[in-house]
């Protein structure tokens, strides 16, 4: 059991198009530690999604080295140690909703398994989905159909959640009240997220550690520690002046990036 | 109110029209072997029931045989060619210029190759609706979202469960849309193979009506066969509703 939830070394990133090469992100050092609420921020075409979905094993890197879980990223998702949340939901409007969050069940070949009704019950009553069991994705609204996509990555009860702009559709209320309901979530489930948004105030209100990505040409320019201005007391205070003041320089980084 | 002007509006629209043909006709001094009034056209089914329905039965029969054949071969060569590349590479351009002759050039040598029975009648009609259900059900299946097919591949989906869970269940709208059309060509198919060569059905009707100056018979043997698609397109849309209850239009 390895301790680390992904290692990337000297990752290249990009789209391999027949013989032409278009590298998106290179030279890649990463490591998160299992447990950690890790936000991904940067502008478009920085290729925070791009590097997600390496992680998710969506996509095969280019060059260097990537484990996850100390396994590769094909291995974790095969085992559906890794769950993904894409940014429009990705409901299929043809199943109700207690279809929709048991597809994992249903498809997979041999990861597909039975689930039992109080795992279903368990999930939807974490999401706040009680009683919709029954609605079509074209009934919900935009937040609960996010809430549903949630519960749906949530169903295997994967060791780390890949969430790619989750909330970016969604109106200010909505996206604060789910932000919080996703850190008990985490801090529930003791599981690893990594968070990607184009949202400064998201990503440092989430995040224990916040990689700060810059576009043309794709890269990581700072990888900013967040814990010590965040006591597990304070964690979920907007108001805290210390995180403002974060913010405030997260901006500042980003404006002399580009 | 909405919604029962709705409802009422068009039947307004048609009433009006009919009774402005009823009573302007005769006025305006067209023969009636050209022309007959709606109550003409009505008095046919009543005084002459057995005529219109020995000659409505084999169409319809001949137009739905041909209708469930046609798209049933569309959904299953669409299948084999969205899955089967070399297969639609191959054959593909060979159906795309199969369309390309028109129905009227090709019934001839169906009828002769069938004789003049009603084999040759849903054969065309199938044909008919062959094509426009082929291609859409083609791009159907290929009508999932990126992101859908990612969703698939994180759960190690295999190919069949992405067929049968994911790419045959969006290819549906479409196939719908196919379906609807294809319940007014199917009906043309038929009475397009009963006016090269037929003694029963509608497109036969019509065309002895026509000969014989008998306009009342020949339109109501034009309302028979609009009612006959109408009927269908009311079919397939019942089922459309029911299989895609709760889809977001």
């Amino acid at each position: 059991m390895s301790d680390t939830a992904v290692e990337a070394q000297r990752l290249e990133i990009g789209y391999r198009n027949g013989r032409d090469v278009t590298t998106v992100l290179s030279d890649v050092d990463l490591t998160v530690p299992q447990g950690e609420f890790l936000t991904i921020l940067g502008p478009s075409g920085c290729g925070k999604s791009t590097l997600l979905r390496v992680v998710a094993n969506l996509l095969d890197p280019l060059g260097g080295q990537i484990t996850v879980l100390g396994n590769t990223p094909e291995a974790a998702r095969r085992a559906r140690k890794t769950g993904f949340v894409f940014q429009d939901a990705t409901l299929l409007p043809w199943r109700t909703v207690g279809q929709n969050i048991r597809l994992p069940a249903v498809v997979g070949g041999r990861q597909a398994r039975a689930l039992p009704d109080t795992r279903i019950a368990e999930v939807m009553a974490l999401l706040g989905l009680s009683g919709l069991e029954d609605r079509y994705p074209s009934q919900l609204s935009g937040g609960q159909r996010q809430r549903v996509a949630i519960a749906r990555a949530l169903i295997d009860e994967p060791e780390i959640l890949l969430m790619d702009e989750p909330f970016g559709a969604l109106d200010e209320i909505t996206r604060d009240r789910l932000n919080d309901e996703l850190l008990s979530i985490w801090r529930e489930t003791g599981m690893t997220i990594l968070f990607v948004t184009h949202s400064i105030e998201e990503a440092v209100y989430l995040g224990q550690r916040v990689i700060v990505m810059a576009a043309n040409p794709g890269r990581i320019l700072n990888i900013h520690d967040l814990r010590p201005v965040k006591s597990d007391d304070n964690h979920c205070q907007r108001d805290n002046a210390a995180i403002v003041s974060e913010i405030a320089a997260q901006r500042q980084l980003l404006a002399e990036a580009s | 109110m909405t919604r029962l002007s709705n409802i009422l509006a068009p039947i307004c629209g048609a009433l009006s029209i009919l009774l402005a043909w009823q009573f302007l006709l005769p006025l305006s001094g067209v023969p009636a072997y050209i022309a007959p009034t709606p109550t003409k056209i009505i008095a046919v089914f009543f005084n002459q029931t057995d005529l219109i329905l020995s000659n409505f039965l084999p169409t319809a029969i001949e137009a739905l045989a041909g209708f469930f054949i046609g798209n049933l071969a569309a959904v299953l060569f669409a299948i084999l060619f969205a899955y089967a590349r070399f297969i639609r590479m191959a054959y593909f351009p060979v159906v795309l210029f199969f369309n390309t002759i028109p129905i009227l050039a090709l019934s001839p040598i169906i009828i002769l190759i069938f004789g003049l029975g009603m084999t040759p009648k849903i054969i065309i009609a199938a044909i008919i609706c062959f094509f426009p259900t082929l291609v859409n059900m083609i791009r159907g299946l290929a009508s999932a979202s990126q992101n859908e097919e990612e969703l698939f591949r994180m759960l190690s989906a295999n190919k069949f469960e992405i067929f049968l869970r994911l790419h045959l269940p969006r290819s549906l709208p479409m196939l719908f849309s196919s379906l609807r059309i294809a319940t007014a060509t199917a009906v043309i198919g038929a009475i397009v193979g009963e006016w090269i060569g037929a003694d029963k059905g509608l497109g036969a009707l019509i065309i002895q009506a026509t000969f014989n100056y008998q306009s009342d018979k020949l339109y109501a043997a034009i309302v028979a066969s609009s009612s006959l698609s109408i009927a269908m397109f009311a079919l397939v849309a019942l089922v459309e509703a029911r299989v895609m209850r709760g889809w977001a239009r």
